[in-house]
């Protein structure tokens, strides 16, 4: 099984460049635990779903798309903010 | 400017997220598949967008701050200039994809650090599509956010 780092290494990066700006919890938009539980298992099908895209070797999930969307994830989680 | 439906505003940040994951997928494979950083930022730019929409400016749980769309921006455009120059100092070209060096002209050591983690042996290329991608998701993304100021100050004139 091959597992090529680029796509994890910067799909986490930039995941959790653009995650740092969401904030869950603002104006009419309430989004708890329980809702990104549900964000990542409908983000893990679609990964599934891409197959092994874009590096067709190793495992038949997106690495690239399930990095990010941790990245986002871990994002929310540090540096989500109240106003 | 933001919609009143309540379902709208419960699947709409979801939707951007897998937006923006699809968004960065295809800027990560933008040097084998069709696709970069150009399509990759517009996709990202896309549920950034989606979200203002619903939730309406002031309101948006992904909205970028001033500062962040000029700090992404600037180091989109560096990172481009800044790889570029790289290459025509060591290889001689402008743009010369010294992660590969195909003329065998520049040190080991500079090919190992700027060769990028992957199967394919494409050097600098993903580096060029993550600045590319960068821009294009804050340039795209500033424009909406610069129509919806305008509307709602237009909206508070009137």
């Amino acid at each position: 099984m091959m597992l090529s780092l680029g796509p994890i290494i910067f799909g986490l990066i930039l995941g959790l460049v653009i995650g740092s700006q969401i904030k869950p919890n603002i104006g009419d938009a309430k989004f708890t635990l329980a809702s990104f539980v549900a964000i990542l298992i409908a983000g893990i099908i679609i990964a599934w779903q891409a197959g092994n895209y874009p590096f067709y070797t190793g495992l038949p999930i997106s690495f690239a798309f399930l990095s990010a969307l941790i990245g986002i994830l871990v994002g929310i989680l540090l540096f989500s903010r109240r106003k | 400017m933001s919609q009143g439906s309540v379902i709208l505003k419960i699947i709409s940040l979801p939707i951007s997220i897998i937006l923006i994951c699809l968004g960065i997928m295809t800027i990560l494979g933008g040097h084998i598949t069709p696709g970069g950083g150009f399509q990759g930022g517009a996709m990202i730019a896309s549920g950034i967008i989606l979200s203002i929409l619903v939730y309406g400016l002031g309101n948006s749980p992904l909205e970028l701050s001033h500062t962040y769309i000029e700090v992404l921006e600037s180091i989109g455009a560096l990172g481009f200039v800044i790889f570029g120059l790289i290459g025509l100092f060591v290889g001689g070209f402008y743009l010369y994809n010294f992660g590969t060096d195909l003329l065998n002209v520049v040190p080991a050591a500079i090919q190992n650090v700027f060769h990028y983690p992957d199967v394919t042996n494409a050097g600098i290329i993903p580096y060029l599509n993550i600045f590319v991608g960068l821009k294009v998701f804050v340039g795209l993304s500033s424009i909406v956010i610069a129509f919806a100021g305008f509307k709602k100050i237009v909206e508070e004139t009137e």
